[in-house]
């Protein structure tokens, strides 16, 4: 069967990393976090989004996008050890 | 703080430029460094790999909106944010080296403005994207120069392009913006500039 013959030629461990890493890219994703601010800012100037929400929706994308970053960041300097 | 190295927004030709106003990186003076001719219109700054904060990146727009009124319709090359050189001298060694592509992208932009414009669905509106293209394309191009097109960042935008334009056709492309929004009004239009021609020049330089 393919999908049995392909998967008992990689390490059980390559699969589990290659999920664990499409996992962390979604809750993480630097562009799609980028692209709502961009929309939040859009809203708020054709006045779709008192300044209020605005406000509160910017902050809140920010602080996500400061942690995704320093996900990726570590992820890519090989000092952060996923957890199994 | 020792700010011996400069902060480039733009290139101009010939003469020189000087102002005050609030520049990049706390800066406060912008002025031109120039070579044979070509003149990088700069401000001091204390590191050569800015961090590009919303209100530094408003900073850039602004200065580069300033030379641009200020030079009227002289050819004003763009750059991106975060270009900065250690010293003078590495900063006329690239104006040396790129002169070529400086002169040409000039020329692409002399006497022409970027203009900016969106077109935003209603939230519970279908909307097909292509016609809209298709509208935009048969009202706004023939007043423009040329025209790229900008990413869609949200699924309520259904139209982002940039527009090259003449100075002197801008009354006439504000116009046809108008007949667009008039022949849309199912959108919210967003029209936005003039920027300096970003979109339309692809100077591209080392920094440091």
């Amino acid at each position: 069967m393919f999908v049995l013959d392909d998967l008992l030629f990689r390490p059980f461990v390559g699969i589990v990393d290659a999920l664990h890493t499409i996992a962390l890219d979604e809750l993480y994703d630097v562009d799609a976090l980028e692209d709502e601010l961009k929309e939040n800012q859009l809203l708020y100037e054709i006045g779709d989004r008192s300044e209020e929400e605005y406000r509160e929706r910017k902050a809140e994308l920010e602080e996500k996008l400061d942690v995704a970053r320093e996900v990726h960041e570590r992820l890519a300097s090989g000092r952060v050890e996923v957890k199994r | 703080m020792s700010a011996t190295n400069r902060y480039v927004y733009g290139v101009i030709g010939g003469g020189t430029i000087e102002f005050e106003t609030d520049a990049v990186g706390g800066a406060d003076r912008v002025y031109t460094v120039s070579h044979r001719r070509l003149g990088a219109v700069v401000s001091d700054i204390d590191t050569t790999d800015p961090e590009e904060t919303d209100e530094d990146a408003q900073r850039h727009d602004d200065v580069l909106r300033e030379v641009m009124d200020r030079e009227e319709g002289e050819a004003v090359v763009p750059m991106q944010f975060g270009m900065a050189f250690e010293s003078d001298r590495t900063l006329k060694n690239v104006l040396r080296g790129a002169r070529p592509a400086f002169r040409r992208a000039m020329n692409d932009v002399e006497g022409r403005i970027e203009l900016g414009v969106k077109a935003v669905r209603d939230e519970d509106d279908r909307v097909d994207r292509d016609a809209v293209e298709a509208d935009a394309e048969e009202i706004l191009e023939p007043v423009a120069e040329q025209s790229v097109p900008n990413d869609l960042f949200s699924d309520r935008l259904v139209l982002n392009r940039s527009y090259l334009v003449e100075r002197d056709e801008r009354e006439a492309f504000d116009d046809a913006v108008a007949r667009l929004e008039d022949e849309r009004d199912d959108l919210t239009i967003r029209y936005t500039g003039p920027f300096a021609p970003y979109s339309f020049v692809d100077v591209k330089i080392g920094a440091q």
